[in-house]
């Protein structure tokens, strides 16, 4: 496990120029923007980055030789899942950091402490994304994976929109806003924390079935 | 041991069924025209595909359920895959001391200084042979007790060819019990290395015989068309016809030396071998 960890960490290390330039980005957009933006933006970007790795595995049928490797194909499912929860966990790390160095500037201590906490939601949240592609990469390969992870997200947009359209006029809890009124704040995140996690586990069980039937 | 019972594999019309053994401490060469089914063996070995039919083991251990220790005591040379080419052969030790326990990382890079790969060039700007030297380093630097090794010297020069050949010949002499599985369509590489040879042809196992065998018992028999009318047949195993009559190839050399003097006979060879057994008629 701590070996295939090393091997992601590396290829991914092998974009430094691109991680600088993203972190440059994010920088100056934190700058000229008020708010946490950078902090979601960094853990999503960390996330779409380690599940990238899936395709550096699979590329020049790279697979094969990395199965003769001493591990199990369980192993090889569990740590794409865990490379991508350490990578979002850094990534809001820094993210952090960044956010309390400038609000830290603008002398404004008390946005930092009010927000920040509610901003560690957004890994449980974003890891919705990986555990969608993960096992659609793993089933698909990179190219097709990336056409249904389109197709998918554009679905999920069609139906939001339709579902708008159709029942615009009543009064049903499509806000989350109003969907959670009432609710205890501490409840919906508990909820949504279980429910991404649920979304997560039932992932991972598919990707492991996936990596188990597969050929090489 | 790597024991394969009726091992079947279907590949839409391709159908590949073999039996075999490789004992502890020797060298066993799979030998063969492309598609024959060599990769498709050592993919089974390797517990990369599933068998259709049969079993493979090894140590008794089903392929397919082969653990992490397991998997750490062999080591694998694939003709066609191995580590990301963005990588550099620096991240390849880190990846190897962290996935193998006895990984010698001294002898790594002692080897792969001695051969000229580079430690901070990135594997895409590898030429292929360093590519091919750095697939076999890999698999010989962790202690393995089983080599695998599909077509290690394929597309090689004769220099390039000799030095990957000069690492396993110093592997075997360093480690006596080790058992190697070599597959490869270069007949001077089986030859030098191998103690006993597979020929496989369609997906079949045509013949099993020790390299040593077929070297001094096996021979090319080469006669007028009147010749081989007269010719006893019973140990020829193979014929071609050629404009000056025909080419036999036999498995009992010494019978035909005794008793046809006249007749050119030319010693065996793997090449021979491959050619007659899977060309003749």
């Amino acid at each position: 496990m701590l070996g295939l960890l090393v091997k992601d960490l590396r290829i991914t290390l092998t974009r430094k120029y691109a991680l600088l330039i993203i972190l440059f980005i994010a920088l100056i957009m934190s700058l000229s923007m008020e708010g946490p933006f950078i902090i979601g933006y960094l853990t999503m970007i960390a996330l779409m980055l380690a599940v990238s790795t899936i395709a550096y595995d699979e590329m020049d049928n790279g697979y094969a030789f990395m199965m003769t490797m001493p591990f199990s194909r369980k192993a090889y499912v569990r740590e794409k899942y865990l490379f991508c929860l350490i990578s979002a966990l850094i990534a809001w790390c820094i993210g952090a950091i960044i956010y309390c160095g400038i609000y830290l500037y603008r002398n404004d201590v008390s946005a930092i402490m009010e927000q920040l906490p509610a901003q560690l939601v957004l890994i449980p949240v974003f890891f919705v994304l990986p555990a969608i592609m993960i096992p659609l990469q793993l089933k698909l390969g990179a190219e097709r994976s990336r056409i249904a992870t389109y197709i998918i997200f554009g679905l999920v947009a069609g139906i939001i929109i339709t579902a708008k359209r159709l029942f615009g006029n009543a009064d049903l809890p499509l806000d989350p806003e109003i969907a959670l009124d009432g609710f205890s704040p501490v409840l919906a995140l508990i909820a949504i924390v279980a429910v991404c996690l649920l979304i997560a586990f039932s992932s991972y069980l598919c990707s492991a079935r996936i990596v188990m039937k597969k050929e090489f | 041991m790597v024991i394969i019972d009726n091992l079947a594999k279907n590949y839409g019309g391709f159908r590949l069924n073999v039996s075999m053994e490789i004992p502890n401490g020797t060298v066993t060469g799979i030998i063969g025209k492309n598609g024959a089914g060599k990769t498709t063996i050592i993919k089974a070995i390797l517990g990369l595909i599933r068998p259709d039919e049969g079993h493979v083991t090894i140590n008794g251990i089903e392929s397919t359920a082969l653990s992490g220790a397991d998997k750490a005591g062999i080591g694998v040379a694939l003709s066609d895959s191995g580590f990301s080419r963005y990588l550099d052969l620096k991240d390849v030790i880190c990846i190897l001391k962290k996935m193998y326990p006895t990984f010698d990382e001294d002898f790594f890079r002692k080897s792969c200084a001695a051969q000229g790969l580079a430690l901070d060039k990135k594997l895409k700007d590898y030429s292929t042979g360093m590519h091919a030297k750095l697939r076999v380093l890999t698999a010989i630097s962790h202690k393995a007790d089983l080599l695998i090794m599909d077509e290690p010297t394929a597309g090689l020069d004769v220099e390039a060819r000799n030095e990957i050949l000069d690492m396993l010949r110093q592997y075997l002499s360093d480690n006596e019990n080790c058992s190697i599985l070599l597959t490869s369509h270069i007949s001077s590489d089986i030859e030098s290395l191998c103690d006993d040879i597979y020929l496989i042809n369609d997906g079949k196992i045509i013949l099993h015989e020790d390299t040593d065998t077929v070297l001094s018992n096996y021979a090319i028999l080469k006669v007028n068309e009147d010749d081989y009318e007269t010719l006893d047949k019973s140990y020829i195993l193979s014929t071609k016809k050629e404009n000056f009559g025909y080419v036999c190839f036999t498995n009992e050399k010494q019978f035909y030396v005794d008793n046809y003097p006249d007749i050119i006979i030319e010693n065996g060879k793997i090449d021979d071998l491959i050619l007659m057994m899977t060309g003749g008629k």
